[in-house]
């Protein structure tokens, strides 16, 4: 199960209602124990250089500040969140394709510019498929 | 030594280790002394091949060895090695 605090779950759907018709990303901090849980969240540039309705990339550099930034703050990085605008917020074949198997992945589905509905999956370990993983917020 | 920073959801594999000290002379050497020291940790850093995964990026501080000389790229003691994954995606 993931949870995400009221603060860092406000900062992720401003900023894919920012982004809108974009898709965003950004990093989530927190902390891993039993359950993950959601303290702080890292909006990031999508560096993806095209079209950006339908895609995103995260430059490694940003996820490597912000993996920083959570262990100055004994946080942990506990995941990536992504937006899917004016579509449902499932797994596609191209994010699992682009995944890595040791996070989860919280997409934000938004529609007409509005949050809609999200959904945190978990890769396997090979990337041919993902779970859905028990989201609150 | 340098420093190799395990990522949260690697150091189940490390002994919960946070972090690994090496003495090593490049990344490939420290790399191999952080599996060695840890088996487990080699097959989600390494494909069947022996080569990193896809989505593995190594950093020496802030350098990216993909831009550097890759696995050979030199570590001097105080270096930090970090291992960040590449993620895209799209709908």
């Amino acid at each position: 199960m993931i949870s995400i605090d009221r603060e860092a779950w406000d900062v992720m759907v401003a900023h894919a209602r920012s982004t809108y018709p974009n898709e965003c990303c950004g990093a989530m901090l927190g902390h891993v124990e039993s359950d993950k849980r959601v303290v702080t969240a890292v909006p990031l540039e999508n560096a993806y250089a095209g079209g950006q309705q339908e895609r995103y990339e995260l430059r490694p550099e940003d996820l490597l500040k912000a993996d920083r930034e959570a262990r100055s703050r004994g946080m942990d990085l506990v995941g990536i969140f992504h937006s899917h605008p004016d579509c449902d917020a499932y797994f596609s074949a191209t994010d699992l394709k682009n995944s890595c198997p040791w996070y989860s992945f919280v997409v934000i589905s938004i529609r007409g510019g509005e949050f809609d509905h999200a959904n945190s999956w978990l890769p396997n370990e090979d990337q041919t498929a993902a779970i859905k993983e028990d989201l609150r917020y | 030594m340098a420093k190799i920073l395990i990522p949260t959801p690697l150091r189940q594999f490390a002994d919960k280790k946070d972090s690994f000290e090496v003495s090593a002379g490049t990344v490939g050497e420290a790399l191999g002394q952080l599996t060695a020291a840890h088996a487990d940790l080699k097959r989600h850093l390494y494909n069947d091949e022996g080569k990193l995964r896809s989505f593995v990026n190594i950093y020496v501080n802030d350098e990216d060895i993909r831009y550097m000389n890759k696995e050979a790229t030199a570590v001097a003691a105080n270096d930090t090695i970090s291992i960040v994954p590449s993620i895209a995606g799209g709908r």
